[in-house]
């Protein structure tokens, strides 16, 4: 008897600002847009992004993950820590489990640079980063093609794809903006990745992503 | 003799008959008789003056005495001088004139028929060449008949004369040849018509020119009713061919050059080249009909063979080449040897034939592999792999073109700074001149021009890799449908697609890049990768070999073409890491295997630290699980991964939970389908503790040697045992398992009871087991096996209960279902009648 995200229980659509005070599953419309959005860095991995067996909480079997909405932002956390999250008051609950994103004022949905982890265990396409211009893209720029040390085979523009260092740390995430056999026709400055988020972001944009 | 009267256009009469003596005439006694009778009339007779009859009949009319007279005398001269010049002999039995017809020769010579002396000849001649004939036949090569042919030489000259003279006196003693034919038994008919093409043959070889003529009566013999005198025809015309085919091609004469008058030679070679083709041609027709009737198919492949091999140049290549071509995919295993290794040696050999006819052959093949639906033995596209093709014919020829104008620019120059009018129009000259040479010298030569051999290697890449893409398009499409051919050739439905996987990765530097995308695609999907790992993979019809082969050659493809451009080919990688699952050491080949770890994680410049410490924990496992050879494989790829990615070292520690790097993941699934969520990190390998312990030497002191890392720094390697890789070693070890087998002389079953027990055992000799092997009785083995047995049929028995009872039970369920949707139904009409 687990509320999954799947089998979203229908709502009765509530104001928006009502919306964004507690914390909820999320409606059908805004599961689309968050799976959308993952699935373009997970591929067909997606799948186990979410059943995997959950590591976190107490309870001798904390369950799988599920995603909740809270404040405008989507938490990613295990069922266990959900269940023991609504003793918190509305107001005074900050989050719960790792974000992943955040809708915006648009309605748009955005993955924030906490996912990182957790797209890069799961990405289905990753390119690595010569060592020197590592500190350029942590400072928010794209990656351009002479910056590149490797690419993950078959990778298309559009795909979303995980940026990391050679010693296999991941830095970022961002979308290809061309795909691995463009790469070899491509100009060195040609830009082959178009930055989404990087790890710098926590130095740069710290009161915006607490 | 009339000659000579018909000038002086005096018609003589004939000669008289010749005067008899008048003892000489033996009168009947009838005779005698009559004349008594009729006295009355004698004087008739008697009266009779001979001089005068003999004047009347021999008188020429409207002519002078004396003129005739002096003819006669002529006449009789020549008579005379004619019998002089004959040669006295003895066997020279002249048969009687009155009896035969003289007959003039083209010499212009009267010939009598001297019928004794031919056949006594004829004797002599068989006797002799049978004797040649049979160790001649035994080595089926006419190269040995080279005794004992000078007579041959005229005699088959002569041939045409006397075939004339038989004629007649075969009409004569028709009756009588018909007996002795009769009395010639089978074998000696054989012997004769053997004897017959052995001199035909050495003629032939003796003097080809003068002697083109007797390809046609061997061609004849070709058709003989008795079948072995077609089989040695057929081979001694191969001896001839091979022997007189010149080394050139001979080309159709244009009307032109027909209309010129030409010198007696020119004439006779043209004649001579003109008889070569055309017997050439109808040898080849008739190999090709003879091919479609078992009794000849091998003979003639073979010939059919060495033909292609003797002369690629020669004309009516094309026949040949599509004859030896089809039957590449012969049913028959000699015949298919025979042809692979024909066109082998044409793609080998390419001087012979500038390469043409490699294009040709290249060309069938592929033609034939679109016509039978890929539905072919390998041998069809493996002898592909022996195609050779030069290291620069992928580059462009867009920098020699480059180079070009700036020179003719230099050139250019130069000439505009020596205006001196009379030296350039020498260097015109001379220039003109040199190039004529050089034009006639290529045309003469057997070499190529390094364009024209780059268009036509191109022609045959082009040819080749249509044949390629074609098999792998057959068996994607086929897998897809799941459509299982019942096919006869062995590697299940896809015959082709081994050999085509090896030579794509044997000339993967020679695909265009534009078709690599496409070629990859392919290639993931024939290795059974599928997007959606959760779903119940297709039903796949490649083996497992077939599929790690994929692998090895999308791989080599990179490698080889975008060394400039690291990519990572995660989706082989994940592939791989699901095949070595189902490996299986005696369905699947090895070789394959290890070649794979070669290729995928040996030779692979970085990997990344999740998927190395999945490999790793696989490798172990994988190690632990199959043979000595599989396992040393796996260890010498398993020891380099860890050289190489020093953060799994890790996993060399005895405290599994691999701390802040095993990343999502806190607890090893062995069964995972991707390297990445595998959670390898978090385990320990313990595999390798056992593996030290293996009975095979290298593998264990390969295990312990990896174990010792844990010891050492990062940065630190420790001591190589070899530095060989996977494949190496893994060919190593299985051939010295080879080579150890035939001394140790034990049986399977008492290695494996050697390696149970302690290492006691092992010090026995080889002696003191086989008497252990002897003193077990009949009976107890009797006894043990059938226990044995018994289990086993006790195992079958409950899987065929097991079954009937899931049966049962299913049934059970199945009503029980039927009766809650009844009753649901009676709810429904009960609530809403």
């Amino acid at each position: 008897p687990s509320p999954t995200f799947t089998a979203a229980p229908p709502q009765p659509p509530a104001p928006k600002p009502a919306a964004a005070s507690i914390m909820r599953p999320l409606d059908e419309k805004e599961t689309t847009m968050v799976f959308e959005k993952l699935f373009k860095f997970t591929g067909p991995n997606l799948k186990h992004l979410l059943e995997r067996p959950s590591v976190e909480g107490p309870d001798p079997e904390p369950g799988r993950y599920c995603l909740r909405l809270h404040k405008n932002r989507v938490f990613y956390a295990s069922e266990s820590l959900v269940r023991r999250a609504t003793a918190v008051s509305r107001t005074r609950l900050a989050g719960v489990g790792t974000p992943i994103g955040k809708f915006t004022h648009g309605g748009a949905f955005h993955l924030t640079v906490h996912a990182l982890d957790l797209l890069a265990a799961h990405a289905r396409r990753r390119i690595w980063l010569k060592p020197d211009t590592e500190r350029s893209f942590l400072f928010g720029n794209s990656v351009p093609k002479s910056a590149l040390a490797r690419i993950t085979e078959n990778t298309k523009s559009g795909d979303g794809v995980v940026v990391m260092s050679m010693a296999d740390v991941p830095l970022g995430f961002g979308v290809a903006a061309r795909g691995a056999q463009d790469c070899r026709k491509a100009d060195t400055n040609a830009v082959v990745v178009l930055h989404q988020s990087d790890a710098g972001e926590y130095l740069r944009k710290e009161e915006e992503l607490m | 003799m009339g000659k000579s009267s018909k000038k002086n256009k005096v018609i003589l009469a004939p000669p008289l008959p010749p005067d008899v003596d008048d003892e000489d005439i033996l009168v009947s006694d009838e005779d005698v008789d009559f004349v008594e009778e009729n006295r009355e009339h004698v004087h008739l007779i008697t009266g009779l003056n001979r001089k005068a009859l003999d004047k009347v009949v021999t008188r020429v009319p409207d002519h002078d005495e004396d003129k005739v007279e002096l003819l006669y005398e002529e006449r009789e001269r020549k008579r005379r001088a004619a019998l002089a010049l004959k040669p006295k002999d003895d066997d020279d039995l002249e048969v009687d004139p009155v009896d035969a017809l003289p007959v003039k020769t083209l010499q212009g010579e009267l010939l009598y028929r001297t019928a004794k002396r031919a056949r006594s000849e004829d004797k002599a001649k068989g006797a002799e060449s049978r004797s040649d004939d049979k160790d001649a036949d035994a080595k089926q090569s006419s190269q040995k008949e080279c005794k004992g042919r000078s007579n041959k030489k005229e005699d088959s000259k002569l041939q045409n004369v006397q075939r004339p003279l038989e004629v007649p006196k075969e009409k004569l003693h028709s009756v009588v040849l018909e007996e002795v034919k009769e009395e010639l038994s089978a074998d000696e008919l054989f012997e004769k018509k053997k004897a017959q093409l052995a001199e035909l043959g050495m003629a032939m070889l003796e003097d080809p020119e003068s002697n083109i003529r007797s390809l046609n009566d061997l061609l004849i013999i070709c058709n003989d009713t008795d079948q072995r005198v077609v089989k040695l025809a057929i081979m001694s015309l191969l001896a001839v061919f091979r022997d007189i085919i010149p080394s050139y091609r001979i080309r159709q004469l244009t009307e032109k050059e027909l209309a010129v008058e030409v010198s007696k030679e020119v004439k006779k070679t043209r004649y001579y080249e003109y008889t070569l083709i055309r017997s050439y041609k109808a040898y080849l027709q008739k190999l090709i009909s003879l091919e479609k009737q078992p009794y000849f198919y091998l003979v003639a492949v073979r010939c059919l063979c060495s033909l292609l091999d003797a002369a690629p140049h020669f004309n009516h290549r094309e026949s040949l080449l599509a004859s030896v071509v089809k039957n590449l995919s012969s049913s028959n295993d000699v015949a298919r040897k025979l042809c692979s290794e024909a066109i082998r040696s044409l793609f080998r050999n390419e001087g012979k034939h500038r390469g043409e006819a490699t294009v040709e052959a290249v060309r069938l093949v592929s033609a034939s592999v679109k016509l039978n639906d890929c539905q072919l033995h390998p041998d069809v596209v493996e002898v592909c792999l022996s195609l050779k093709f030069d290291e620069d014919l992928g580059k462009d020829e867009s920098k020699e073109e480059k180079l070009k104008p700036k020179k003719n620019k230099r050139y250019q120059n130069r000439d505009v700074t020596k205006p001196s009018e009379k030296k350039k129009i020498k260097k015109e000259l001379l220039s003109k001149a040199r190039q004529e040479v050089h034009a006639d010298l290529r045309a003469v030569s057997f070499t190529l021009d390094p364009k024209e051999k780059k268009m036509i290697q191109r022609e045959t890449l082009a040819a080749l890799f249509e044949t390629y893409f074609r098999i792998l398009k057959h068996s994607m499409n086929t897998s897809n449908s799941r459509y299982k051919a019942t096919s006869v050739f062995p590697g299940g439905s896809h015959p082709l697609l081994a050999p085509c996987l090896e030579g794509l990765g044997k000339f993967s530097h020679l695909i265009d890049l534009d078709f690599m995308s496409e070629l990859i695609a392919c290639l993931k999907k024939l290795s059974g990768y599928t997007d959606h790992q959760g779903e119940i993979p297709p039903d796949n019809t490649l083996s497992v070999s077939e599929r790690l082969q994929c692998c090895i050659v999308a791989f080599k493809v990179w490698r080889s073409n975008l060394e400039a451009l690291n990519v990572d080919l995660q989706d082989f990688f994940v592939q791989f890491y699901n095949l070595i699952l189902e490996y299986r050491p005696d369905r699947d080949h090895g070789e394959v295997l290890a070649d794979a770890l070669k290729t995928l994680l040996w030779e692979g410049k970085q990997q990344d630290m999740l998927r190395a410490a999945a490999f790793i924990k696989r490798l172990a496992t994988f190690a632990l699980s199959f043979g000595s050879t599989e396992a040393i494989a796996a260890l010498i790829t398993l020891r380099h991964l860890l050289q190489k990615n020093t953060k799994c070292r890790n996993m060399l520690e005895n405290d599994a939970g691999g701390g802040s790097l095993s990343s999502l993941v806190a607890k090893y699934d062995p069964e995972a389908k991707d390297p990445y969520l595998s959670g390898a990190l978090a385990t320990v390998l313990w595999e390798l503790s056992l593996l030290q312990k293996h009975h095979d030497e290298t593998v264990s002191g390969m295990a312990s040697n990896i174990l010792s890392m844990a010891n050492l720094n990062a940065t630190q390697n420790p001591v190589q045992l070899s530095s060989s890789n996977p494949l190496e070693a893994y060919k190593d070890l299985s051939m010295g398992r080879e080579l150890s087998k035939p001394t140790h002389k034990v049986s399977q079953t008492l290695k494996c009871k050697r390696k149970r027990r302690s290492k006691e055992f092992v010090a026995l000799s080889t002696d003191v087991l086989e008497k252990a092997d002897c003193t077990v009785g009949e009976d107890e083995l009797r006894e043990k096996l059938q226990s044995h047995f018994a289990v086993l049929r006790g195992i079958s028995e409950n899987e065929r209960l097991r079954t009937e009872l899931n049966h049962a039970l299913s049934s059970i369920n199945m009503y029980k279902e039927y009766k809650k949707q009844k009753k649901f139904l009676c709810k429904i009409q009960l609530l809403h009648p």
